[in-house]
């Protein structure tokens, strides 16, 4: 539980989750969180691949759509990567 | 309400009983299917479909409202696979249902283009190489001068 509550659970889809070969990954944050741009910026630099995925994607914290890239992201959040969509 | 996001086939049939209504005179669905497109990695043989569940049942939920609102549907069927649909399967069906025919179209293209573009739905395409037979020079031979 502890583990758990110190970290961000990251949700990737589609070409994110094609990058890095898997759909979710467990991200250590301190216990005052992670601005959502620098938790972006930190997943590039730690996994290049995911760099075109991320600069086309939209984001979304706790469900729902994340507007401002100033918004905390705490411990225990989930923090999800979405590609352009392309149901149909 | 009609919102679905599920690993079940559904029909268009199913759809057209679901837009029944008093009064309702115009009904337009839509349905699309998986093609057997041929790209770089191949001939599509099938496409796998994956959402993020929650937000995009809220967003399928949001577009119906406003289909209502803009267009005066009484009944809106969104429904949306997920999962591995081989070519042929129909991975989407929407419709709706109004007093008139021109708002059940109009309503129908609106719900249609916002899912494509707003919900969560992402698909891959999982393609076979396709393999041209090789060219025997003998035999090509045989032919030419025949």
């Amino acid at each position: 539980m502890t583990r758990r509550r110190s970290r961000v659970v990251i949700l990737l889809f589609a070409s994110a989750r094609e990058a890095l070969g898997r759909g979710t990954l467990d991200w250590p944050v301190s216990p005052d969180g992670v601005r959502a741009d620098a938790l972006v910026r930190a997943l590039a630099r730690t996994y290049p691949r995911l760099g075109p995925a991320l600069r086309t994607s939209r984001f979304v914290h706790n469900g729902e759509y994340l507007h401002d890239l100033s918004t905390p992201i705490r411990p225990g959040d989930e923090f999800a990567v979405h590609p352009p969509y392309g149901g149909g | 309400m009609s919102v679905r996001l599920t690993d079940r086939a559904f029909t268009v049939a199913g759809a057209m009983r679901m837009l029944e209504g008093p009064g309702l005179g115009g009904v337009v669905v839509f349905a699309g299917r998986v093609r057997p497109d041929r790209g770089r990695a191949g001939r599509v043989f099938a496409l796998d479909y994956e959402a993020h569940r929650a937000p995009a049942l809220r967003r399928l939920a949001a577009i119906e409202r406003e289909a209502r609102a803009r267009f005066g549907a009484g009944r809106v069927v969104l429904w949306h696979r997920v999962g591995r649909l081989k070519v042929g399967e129909i991975s989407v069906v929407v419709g709706a249902a109004c007093a008139h025919r021109a708002a059940a179209f109009d309503a129908a293209r609106f719900l249609i283009d916002e899912l494509k573009a707003s919900v969560p739905i992402w698909k891959t395409e999982r393609a076979r190489p396709v393999r041209r037979p090789r060219r025997r020079p003998g035999r090509a031979r045989e032919r030419s001068t025949g």
